[in-house]
């Protein structure tokens, strides 16, 4: 314990008697953090951009004017126990008129004379797009829906997810994703690397000092407690930094984004910030806590 | 803990306040006199037991792999003794001092410090050794960041001392290499033999069994050698064993301690109340 008291207080002396050195890695420390969130938040609000894109998709089945109405309820019960599917919604054939009179011009309803050439359908959302076709697929393979669609003859004509469309759409949203990713991991391996150099030069200026400290007798660990929390301390208050300013652009910042753009989402938890703030923290003290070690291995070996 | 430095004041008068020097060896010597007999439980057990002892040791450096700096040395320095190490430069002396420390280790041949083979030391053991070595080097070895009270203190940290016993310790071995104005200056803001002295005073403010000076007095006035020499006299006649490696012709001649001559590598002599014996 009293070690710990005397670690404590060599690295808050450490901060007035190396001040440059120490201001560098705070800065260094600081600076890539806030890369790293800045880029954090970009990837979240692009995957929501992306997530808005796919939950557009969904299945359209038509049913047969002549369909029995308990051969209905009991293919909606089945299209609700697919474990892929979110909601289902049933559209009367008056429903559908509806809608199409609320977003088509009226005069070719006025030309119908009362007929309603519309099929009563079933939206299907589903809790994964992208597995639009393998639901399509299973649902075209009832026997229930073969019976009642719209089109016996031809029962995947009867069911509309706009096919090459979907599966375009999926590829270039994976491909955004995967570079996406691709960049914050190499945004992520630079700022290390950063943190990382700024942590040896520091530790390579006060190599003599660490060899003085073996050739008095001090034991491994007592010379790295210092360093060691001197470096935490430095990842600690470059992540506190970090953490205001990323905070700063949150509550300022996009609101005022959001309202330029509102086709976009720029709606991110409260949670997904701390997240956000947690792994910056984590990261920025496991970095200066095992680069702090590393670079100090060497010069304990006297 | 009690404070042994100022406890002894009383017993042990100043036996060389006499001696008409001037003021800074004066105030030296005054205070080395006040170093106080050991306890009786800090006086090494194996009195006249050898404590260091070189079985054919050699050192070849990776730089001159056919020129040893050590060639073939064996010799025993006993509990107690007080020795001068003599050379020219580049006879080994540095070389002899650094394997005692195991800052390096010998090429060949066994070297024992206290019963432990330091060629076979394992590497967590090597701060306990140092802690019980003072050492004094050449080059100080000062930690530049840190003030003159905390490189002295330091040495008491590592042996985990609380801040009372520092904080009284210090100052008076600071005092008695007459250093006792300079506490929170840096080692860049003294002069050399400033920063020798602190590099004494923190040797020997744990007060260890074994004591290792290499070039104590290089930098210093005749005055102030002097009474460094006074302070490692001091020193040993508390039981430390001391070991001086010098270029100090008269102070070797004046104090006839065992002499130990080193030319290139090679131990050449080694004779109690021996002189200096090289010519300049």
């Amino acid at each position: 314990m009293s070690s710990f008291i005397y670690f404590l207080r060599e690295s808050l002396r450490g901060f007035t008697r190396n001040l440059s050195t120490t201001l560098g890695s705070i800065v260094t420390i600081f600076l890539s953090l806030l890369i790293i969130g800045i880029f954090l938040i970009g990837g979240i609000i692009v995957d929501n951009v992306m997530s808005g894109v796919e939950n557009e998709v969904s299945i359209t089945a038509f049913i047969s004017d002549d369909a029995a109405e308990e051969d209905v309820a009991s293919l909606q019960s089945y299209l609700e126990s697919i474990p892929d599917v979110k909601t289902v919604t049933f559209v009367t054939k008056e429903q559908a008129l509806e809608n199409f009179r609320s977003t088509s011009n009226s005069d070719i309803i006025d030309t119908l004379d009362g007929q309603n050439p519309l099929p009563a359908s079933f939206e299907i959302e589903l809790s994964d797009p992208q597995l639009v076709t393998d639901v399509a697929n299973n649902i075209a393979g009832n026997e229930l829906f073969k019976k009642i669609c719209d089109d016996p003859e031809n029962p995947p004509e009867s069911l509309k997810y706009g096919q090459q469309t979907v599966e375009r759409l999926f590829t270039l949203v994976n491909y955004i994703r995967y570079i996406g990713i691709a960049l914050i991991a190499l945004l992520i391996f630079i700022a290390l690397v950063f943190i990382n150099n700024t942590i040896r030069l520091a530790i390579l200026a006060r190599r003599k000092e660490i060899a003085i400290m073996r050739l008095v007798g001090a034991s491994n660990n007592f010379i790295r407690g210092p360093f060691l929390m001197e470096g935490a301390l430095h990842a600690l208050i470059g992540a506190a930094l970090a953490i205001g300013v990323l905070e700063a652009l949150h509550m300022f910042v996009l609101p005022v984004l959001q309202q330029q753009l509102l086709f976009l989402n720029f709606n991110i938890g409260a949670a997904t910030f701390v997240y956000i703030y947690l792994i910056l923290t984590g990261s920025g003290l496991v970095i200066g806590l095992i680069g702090s070690a590393l670079a100090m291995r060497r010069y304990l070996k006297v | 803990m009690t404070n042994d430095f100022s406890q002894g004041a009383g017993v042990r008068p100043g036996r060389h306040s006499a001696h008409g020097r001037n003021d800074a060896a004066q105030s030296a010597s005054q205070l080395s006199a006040s170093l106080p007999a050991l306890d009786v439980d800090d006086i090494p057990q194996n009195i006249g037991m050898p404590v260091i002892t070189f079985d054919h040791v050699s050192k070849f450096y990776p730089a001159q792999p056919n020129k040893a700096a050590l060639n073939d040395i064996s010799l025993q320095i006993y509990a107690g003794e007080f020795v001068f190490l003599v050379g020219h430069s580049g006879s080994g002396k540095t070389t002899f001092i650094r394997m005692l420390i195991r800052e390096i280790q010998p090429s060949s041949g066994h070297l024992y410090v206290a019963d432990e083979d330091l060629s076979t030391m394992r590497n967590w053991r090597v701060p306990y050794l140092r802690r019980n070595i003072g050492c004094v080097f050449q080059d100080f070895k000062l930690l530049p960041n840190k003030t003159v009270f905390e490189n002295v203190a330091f040495a008491l940290e590592v042996i985990g001392k609380s801040r009372h016993v520092i904080r009284t310790q210090v100052p008076e071995v600071l005092r008695l290499v007459g250093l006792q104005d300079k506490l929170n200056k840096r080692p860049d803001q003294l002069s050399g033999g400033e920063q020798q002295r602190v590099s004494i005073a923190r040797a020997i403010v744990n007060r260890p069994p074994l004591l290792i000076c290499d070039e104590p007095t290089g930098n210093l006035d005749p005055q102030t050698s002097r009474g460094i020499m006074d302070l490692l006299e001091r020193i040993n006649r508390t039981g430390t064993t001391v070991v001086v490696a010098t270029h100090d012709r008269e102070m070797v001649d004046n104090m006839r301690r065992r002499v130990i001559a080193l030319d290139r590598g090679s131990l050449t002599r080694d004779q109690d109340r021996g002189v200096y014996g090289f010519d300049v």
